[in-house]
């Protein structure tokens, strides 16, 4: 039952709806693109001379131009972009792993909230999905009441949030420059998985202290960003 | 990211790596778009009930596609059949919730007549007894009215469908749904209320369908009220759709209500969701091509051990240690003007004539003067100190005993200036503007022992390697060649990486194979070379014109002189190749620079006409020259510190 088909309106709302969902998931997975390119360059998993600068949010962003690199990423976004348009992720995780001791050191998480119809929110919380009933779900209700941001408002909001990341190299530990990344996410537990994708736990960073960055928001979704790290000993 | 594209580039073992990894991600492609297909069909949780989380469903439907008895497989046919024909003529809605609709128009029956209507009706076991019975069925629905006939077929397909149980349960379910519900609000209400009895049991379903369809077959197809909720019925229909093709695998993946309940109970005791999967990106990450030192990055390190390298990293004095006028020295790259004695004395030629600076003293003196039609073109101490080489800018070379401040002799044979020296032992090498090197024994009368042809321009850089084995040569024709002493008839290996001439060539102290050359204001290189294997083994980017190359004796580093734009030292650590400091050194361009014996005093000359000193490589306490300890046995004499008056 807790599935209930989501559009039983009329068709032409519907049809909107989803037309925004898919341009606010294109907005969300190129942020995680750049987000994941962000975090490679800022915490070293890769040598500063394997990125380049584009201009993107405003800002000069580092992406990476090593090819194998390049066509990881890629790999895991198109998949992405799949699922989020399906509205199947509820979340995100960049985690960053010695290679030498294996030990999760960093781990960024982006927690994806879809809003709803204002009615349909409304209906979820009070069925007690257990999941989501969290300050989070009543945040995304109000927001969806005043969301009707234009691109520019996404884009500023965006902006501030990889200041921050680019920022947070400063409270986070050094890293000791030998370590390699993984890419979780969280999705329904319907969603289709392909072959390269396997259940995994969540590499959670032991004794980890976590800062939570700005969110920022689109029509249809909220990205909150946290960042774990490990303490110094 | 095709495969093609990858293999075009030149790739390195590790790349190969993960380029094979890659391929095989590109195998399974084919079958994750063929999920992307049935995903569809999922999309949106437009299913009431999704099959087990733990069943990777898409691999089971493929795998039952294959293996399917022929009536499955035709049944599914059919059901594709009736659905291309449903959704473009917009069947009402009823139909769709009766799972099996839309053969009842007139159109559809000749569709439905057909043999896939007859295998259709067979998915039961019991096949021969059905395909007997339906042929005589679609025939006499062929031969009589439009009307009954297909209803009773359909009623039949409905109930094999429904002894398989899937699709009848969909359609029970999605009358009971609140769009049903709207859908049936639409219509009259007496069908809408069967269809919702019939949810009760598979049997009554078939009578349901019956009766729907029957409903129906009274009105005409599509009529205006329907077509507001025509996005509705394509809900409907893609439910079913969805659950036809569930059909085989759903049996398998549903749970009993109690097991899910069970499921559900253990699952939130454990504080883990059902609903939800953690997945991982499983390709390992590509690996990193060199540790990274994040200190370049502005962290805080975790442990203070970190920084101690950067934080007690060498000091470097950046203020001359003395600065001296050298009137009318010539402002030419080519040429080698200035040298320092393992005696620890300083010679510079200032157009005409050879200073000698006594660095112990402070004393300066003039040692020759040259003719007037010339001018003196290098300057270079014998390894002892004693004497002092003078080339001419006509091609002559003087040598000059210090002490005595007499000429001992001269050496004609080049007939354009001599623009660099070098000493091995007894043996002067000379470069001139021809691109011509010659050797020459000074101790005999036949002085000139070798002719090293290999430079098609002026010869700007020569030195010889500390045991006489090597000798370096670089020239105006972007040439570094270097000679194997005991072979001067051909270079042992020509370089032709610099893009422009090449003056600063130096021999490393503690390797030596090593040897450092930088390039002029196009290059602006420094490249490093392994003089045995002839491999370049390292280069440095200056940014500016290499204008001369000195290896520190006492640290792993070396300092380059600039010239335009920099007009600078830089001190190089090796073979990390970090830049340590550069030192804004002179006004115009630097032109040459010599090290004092001790290694500790760099000694710079620059088109300012300024000779300057820099205490850049300062020995620390107790701590030997990283040079052999020949070198150091032969300087026993001086082995007290420079000094400058």
């Amino acid at each position: 039952m807790p599935s209930a088909t989501p559009s039983t309106t009329s068709s032409d709302k519907s049809k909107l709806h989803k037309l925004a969902l898919k341009g606010s998931s294109k907005t969300v997975v190129e942020f995680f693109d750049f987000a994941c390119n962000t975090i490679l360059f800022q915490r070293g998993v890769y040598p500063p001379e394997d990125f380049t600068t584009v201009k993107k949010y405003g800002l000069n962003m580092m992406t990476s131009c090593d090819d194998q690199v390049k066509a990881y990423i890629k790999k895991i976004m198109s998949q992405l972009s799949k699922w989020m348009q399906k509205s199947k992720i509820s979340k995100l995780v960049i985690v960053i792993t010695s290679k030498e001791t294996g030990e999760h050191v960093e781990r960024w998480q982006f927690d994806v909230n879809i809003f709803q119809d204002p009615s349909k929110a409304k209906r979820t919380t009070s069925s007690g999905d257990k999941e989501n009933t969290s300050p989070e779900n009543q945040q995304s209700q109000s927001a969806s009441v005043t969301s009707d941001k234009t691109d520019e408002d996404v884009q500023k909001d965006i902006q501030a949030l990889f200041r921050q990341i680019t920022a947070s190299v400063t409270f986070l530990p050094m890293l000791d420059g030998n370590c390699t990344f993984n890419v979780l996410v969280y999705a329904d537990a319907d969603s289709e998985v392909p072959l390269e994708w396997g259940d995994s736990d969540a590499k959670e960073v032991k004794n980890a202290e976590k800062v939570m960055l700005r969110s920022f928001s689109t029509n249809n979704h909220r990205i909150d960003t946290v960042v774990s790290y490990r303490l110094a000993e | 990211m095709t495969a093609t594209a990858w293999n075009a580039d030149e790739l390195d073992p590790l790349q190969q790596l993960t380029n094979n990894t890659i391929a095989d991600m590109e195998v399974i492609t084919p079958i994750k778009r063929r999920d992307g297909i049935f995903s569809t069909r999922f999309a949106g949780g437009r299913v009431p009930l999704t099959p087990s989380p733990k069943t990777p469903r898409t691999q089971v439907i493929s795998q039952e596609v294959q293996t399917e008895s022929i009536h499955h497989a035709n049944a599914s046919l059919m059901s594709r059949l009736q659905r291309s024909v449903s959704k473009p003529t917009r069947e009402s809605p009823k139909s769709n919730i009766a799972s099996r609709p839309s053969r009842d128009s007139p159109r559809r029956i000749d569709l439905g007549l057909s043999d896939f209507t007859l295998t259709g009706t067979g998915p039961r076991p019991s096949t021969a007894v059905s395909a007997k019975n339906t042929p005589s069925r679609a025939r006499h629905g062929r031969a009589t009215s439009t009307q009954r006939t297909p209803k009773r077929t359909q009623s039949k397909v409905n109930y094999t469908a429904a002894d398989r149980f899937i699709p009848n349960r969909t359609a029970s379910e999605a009358i009971s749904t609140s769009g049903a519900a709207v859908k049936l609000d639409s219509n009259e209400q007496t069908p809408g209320r069967r269809p919702k009895s019939s949810a009760s049991s598979d049997g009554s379903a078939v009578l349901a369908a019956s009766a729907a369809s029957a409903f129906d077959i009274g009105r005409p197809h599509s009529s205006s009220s329907h077509d507001a909720s025509a996005g509705l019925s394509f809900e409907g229909l893609s439910l079913n759709d969805g659950q036809e093709d569930d059909e085989d695998e759903a049996p398998k993946t549903k749970a009993s209500p109690n097991t899910v309940a069970y499921q559900q109970s253990v699952a939130e005791a454990c504080g883990v969701s059902i609903k939800q999967r953690i997945l991982a990106f499983k390709p390992a990450a590509p690996e990193s091509s060199r540790p990274i030192d994040l200190r370049s990055q502005y962290n805080r390190p975790v442990k203070p051990a970190a920084a101690s390298a950067s934080q007690f990293r060498r000091r470097v004095l950046t203020a001359p240690e003395r600065v001296l006028d050298a009137p009318g020295l010539v402002d030419d790259y080519y040429l080698n003007l200035l040298d320092w004695s393992s005696g620890n004395q300083v010679a510079i030629g200032l157009e005409r004539n050879v200073y000698v600076w006594s660095a112990e003293s402070g004393t300066v003196s003039s040692l020759l003067e040259c003719p007037a039609d010339t001018y003196i073109s290098s300057v270079k101490w014998s390894g002892d100190g004693a004497y002092v080489a003078a080339g001419l800018g006509t091609g002559e070379v003087q040598i000059w005993d210090v002490e005595d401040g007499t000429k001992l002799r001269s050496m004609y044979g080049h007939d354009t200036r001599v623009s660099v020296m070098g000493w091995n032992k007894h043996v002067l090498s000379t470069g001139a503007r021809s691109g011509l090197v010659y050797n020459h024994d000074v101790r005999i009368a036949n002085h000139k022992i070798a002719e090293l042809v290999s430079h098609t321009s002026e010869v700007c850089g020569l030195e010889w390697r500390a045991d006489g084995a090597q000798l370096a040569t670089g020239g105006n024709d972007n040439l570094v060649s270097i000679w194997d002493a005991r072979h001067l008839n051909a270079p042992k290996f020509q370089k032709t990486n610099h893009k422009a001439a090449v003056k600063a060539l130096a021999w490393c102290p503690w390797q030596s194979n090593l040897l450092a050359t930088g390039g002029g204001s196009h290059d602006r290189n420094i490249h490093f070379w392994n003089t045995t294997s002839g491999a370049r083994v390292n280069s440095i980017d200056t940014g500016s014109q290499v204008t001369s190359l000195r290896w520190s004796l006492g640290y792993k580093e070396l300092v380059s002189s600039s010239g335009f734009p920099d007009n600078s030292l830089s001190i190089w650590s090796y073979p990390t190749l970090v830049k340590n400091i550069e030192i804004p050194a002179h006004e115009s361009r630097v032109l040459h620079s010599a090290l004092s014996p001790d290694g500790q005093m760099l000694a710079t000359a620059a088109a300012d006409e300024s000779l300057k000193f820099w205490k850049v490589f300062e020995k620390k306490a107790g701590t030997a020259n990283l040079a052999g300890l020949a070198n150091t046995a032969a300087a026993k004499g001086l082995s007290k510190a420079t000094t400058i008056r």
